[in-house]
């Protein structure tokens, strides 16, 4: 089976073929990526289309000097940003570490976690899913990008940085803050 | 380390990012701190939260996807059908062509199998394009998508060209 560097150069050289591919293997996560950082199915639908309409566009110039799958996040990430600056103001919509916060750092919320082996308690139950959807669309972009790419689509904090185009370290403070402002708002839901 | 110092690191931690060194920290410090034991798992959690969200493909991404692209000229159009037709028939004409080739130089090759003057093999047009046709078809990569050889039935000019849609499933995220 072609990688997906391969596949690039030979859509870069002409072959549809190659497109479908690439896009049969990466349509959906792209979509996931899209819906993770918009919340927002109508504008991750187009958030979509625009991904892939700029992948086919810089074909010309792709260089395989990186993983396409960190060459795709990239795009796909400053994609979202556009859209979301389109919809709503940038900064930060949640401050750190609010009132919310237990002093002990413990939050006042149970979460079903992957390492709980009873099978009903691993199940999210809708409400908590809205409401966990929720505060993850408050979160600053920045910290959400950072979160979404290590936790929902696998990339290490190395790709992740690459994407982001920061340190290693920024990132592992990124997603320090993303779960954070998550437990907080998530325990402000149960508390009020 | 205090608990308000490690707790960056514990979220590094249960992603599989600490160091050897911080990682040991942190198994330390968890070993005695009930309260960073139960933040750990909320972090845990919240990690696997992520995961749940997960979108649905709208029905038309594909269609609307390459439609906007062939239309800007930033993608090739489908092989049209009676291109397509003529490769996947070119399979069994250029076998025919072949043993028809090999039946006709039969006496050729014997002859050539024996000591005597050396006997010079033309080819002829039609045989320089059957050659042709079986180098095309050694190399599958060059039109034989994954899924679509099912549909590659001869086409009568005019059928569809249009590809099945994709089957093969997306990078599964972790």
């Amino acid at each position: 089976m072609r990688t997906d560097e391969e596949l690039m150069l030979l859509f870069r050289e002409g072959s549809r073929e190659a497109f479908e591919e690439l896009f049969a293997r990466h349509h959906r996560a792209v979509v996931r990526f899209a819906w993770r950082m918009t919340g927002d199915p109508a504008t991750a639908e187009e958030a979509a289309q625009e991904i892939f309409l700029r992948i086919a566009r810089a074909a010309p110039s792709y260089r395989p000097t990186a993983k396409f799958t960190t060459w795709m996040y990239t795009i796909a990430r400053r994609s979202t940003l556009n859209y979301l600056r389109d919809t709503e103001e940038e900064g930060e919509k949640v401050p750190i570490l609010q009132e919310g916060e237990a002093e002990d750092g413990v939050y006042p919320v149970h979460l079903p976690g992957p390492e709980d082996r009873n099978p009903e308690r691993m199940v999210w139950e809708a409400q908590l899913a809205d409401r966990f959807r929720a505060a993850l669309g408050e979160l600053p972009e920045a910290y959400r990008a950072a979160f979404v790419l290590n936790r929902g689509d696998g990339l290490s904090y190395d790709e992740v940085a690459q994407v982001l185009g920061i340190t290693v370290q920024a990132v592992k403070t990124r997603i320090f803050r993303a779960r954070e402002m998550l437990l907080s708002r998530l325990s402000k839901d149960v508390s009020g | 380390m205090g608990c308000r110092d490690i707790r960056e690191t514990i979220s590094a931690f249960v992603d599989g990012e600490a160091s050897p060194e911080e990682a040991g920290a942190v198994r330390e410090h968890l070993a005695s701190c009930e309260r960073c034991r139960v933040l750990e798992r909320q972090m845990r959690a919240v990690g696997a939260g992520v995961r749940q969200i997960r979108g649905t493909v709208p029905d038309r991404l594909r269609e609307t996807v390459f439609a906007r692209l062939e239309a800007e000229g930033a993608l090739p159009p489908p092989m049209p059908a009676h291109a397509r037709s003529w490769r996947w028939a070119a399979a069994p004409l250029a076998a025919a062509a072949l043993g028809l080739f090999l039946l006709t130089s039969g006496d050729a090759i014997r002859k050539a199998s024996v000591p005597g003057p050396p006997t010079a093999v033309f080819l002829t047009t039609e045989d320089r394009e059957t050659i042709a046709l079986l180098d095309v078809l050694e190399d599958t990569a060059t039109f034989d998508a994954d899924g679509e050889s099912e549909g590659m039935d001869l086409l009568a000019p005019g059928d569809s060209a249009e590809p099945p849609a994709p089957t093969r499933g997306a990078r599964s995220g972790a």
